[in-house]
């Protein structure tokens, strides 16, 4: 019979170390992802990127396409355990919330930096999709990451 | 129609530091379950005491036939002495019966219902009936406090307050600790308080309470390898000193005789 102190330590240093690696490595990337964000932002903020449907009546447009840009985020494990402390007492998720908005800035990013990239003057009609990846390992149960994906329909401008 | 650009603006995100957010959820969640769980385990308590044995052993006649019994030529003579020593124990409402079980390490406990198990480590081990006699009336002890069915209603209390906290999925690893230490915490304290009753039982039988503590004291003695194999016995039974001291503690309060003729135990000394 094992030593149940020795149990309990096999149980909790683990424990530990992957509460402690989730901390630095996911506050680390973080951070470089939201500095990385708001630079990314800013470079592409000329772009006219809007929710209406139908571009306004005064652009001549010539030329339209699909863009998309997508993002597929898992937790830290750090910030799961936050989440599931958060499942006991009902309240904000705000480990949740950091991570859903940076995936969604980096969706947007990228669809802008297609339309850019292709030459287009600007993205109407832009939603939002997001979906949750099943967990496997966990019958199911559990979300392994989640998918956002934003498109809307990139438009050429006669100048 | 004029585009005037602007930046997203930053208000999807709480601004809470992640640290401080734990620990905020640790304390409130671990002390909320601490009191629960004590809320619980005294009402539980206070039932117990009044369930009637007759019931407890309709109810769990037969538990011990699933830990598989074996036989032994020394289970006639354990279950001799067990009777007699419960003959000291006037209010005793259990048909007691005493089944030895395979197993290396010396061991033994007290099931719902009144049945005493004990290990052929055990068997092996003691070396005067004194000493078997400590370890069968500790077990007694249990039967009178009613510790055997408190464990099992604390159980049921942890599981209780778990599920309710955890939605009944997640066996997560906290909650398995906090289970462990505080089971832990209830069963030392129970030892000591059987021990107490055990040692009167003793007095009662022989006069003294010599070789009662021998087992105890036995076990830090018997070197690396078994203290490896004690491991199980130490974690809810307390450190063995500790217990020795109780034990002398007690006898000297009761002014009961230390020191005596050790009765040899003759199912040793029968061929197996």
């Amino acid at each position: 019979m094992e030593d149940p102190l020795v149990q309990i330590g096999a149980q909790i240093i683990p424990f530990f170390l992957l509460m402690l690696m989730g901390f630095i490595v996911g506050t680390t990337i973080e951070s470089n992802h939201y500095r990385e964000i708001r630079k990314r932002e800013a470079q592409t903020r000329h772009l006219p990127t809007i929710s209406f449907r139908r571009p306004p009546p005064s652009w001549q447009i010539t030329s339209t396409a699909l863009v998309h840009g997508n993002t597929v985020v898992s937790i830290d494990y750090f910030k799961r355990f936050l989440a599931g402390l958060r499942a006991i007492t009902g309240g904000r998720i705000t480990s949740y919330e950091s991570l859903l908005d940076r995936a969604r800035r980096e969706a947007l990013l990228r669809m802008k930096a297609s339309a850019i990239e292709n030459g287009f003057d600007a993205i109407v009609n832009v939603r939002l999709e997001t979906a949750r990846l099943a967990n496997s390992s966990r019958n199911g149960q559990g979300t392994a990451g989640v998918e956002i994906f934003a498109f809307g329909t990139a438009v050429k401008l006669a100048s | 129609m004029e585009w005037e650009p602007s930046d997203l603006p930053e208000n999807n995100v709480t601004d809470v530091h992640p640290l401080r957010e734990l620990g905020l959820l640790l304390v409130g969640i671990g002390g909320a379950t601490i009191v629960l769980t004590l809320v619980l385990a005294f009402f539980i308590d206070g039932v117990v005491r009044f369930l009637p044995a007759e019931w407890e052993a309709r109810a769990f006649s037969g538990l011990w036939e699933e830990l598989d019994p074996v036989s032994d030529d020394r289970q006639g003579a354990s279950q001799e002495l067990l009777d007699r020593l419960s003959l000291h124990w006037q209010e005793n409402p259990y048909q007691l019966r005493l089944f030895v079980i395979d197993a290396p390490e010396p061991n033994a406990f007290a099931l719902p219902g009144g049945a005493i198990g004990v290990t052929r480590g055990l068997l092996d081990d003691v070396e005067s009936e004194n000493e078997l006699a400590f370890v069968l009336a500790h077990e007694l002890g249990h039967f009178e406090r009613r510790h055997h069915l408190r464990g099992l209603s604390r159980s049921l209390a942890l599981g209780l307050v778990f599920g309710a906290a955890t939605g009944g999925s997640s066996g997560t690893l906290l909650t398995e600790w906090v289970s462990n230490v505080t089971q832990l915490g209830f069963a030392r304290e129970h030892e000591l308080e059987a021990d107490r009753f055990g040692l009167g039982l003793v007095v009662a039988e022989y006069g003294h309470t010599g070789g009662a503590a021998d087992f105890f004291e036995k076990l830090p003695e018997t070197g690396a390898g078994a203290i490896h194999r004690m491991a199980a016995w130490l974690a809810t039974h307390p450190v063995s000193p500790e217990r020795i001291a109780a034990l002398k503690r007690v006898a000297r309060q009761e002014g009961w005789r230390r020191h005596g003729e050790l009765t040899p135990l003759y199912l040793n000394a029968e061929p197996r």
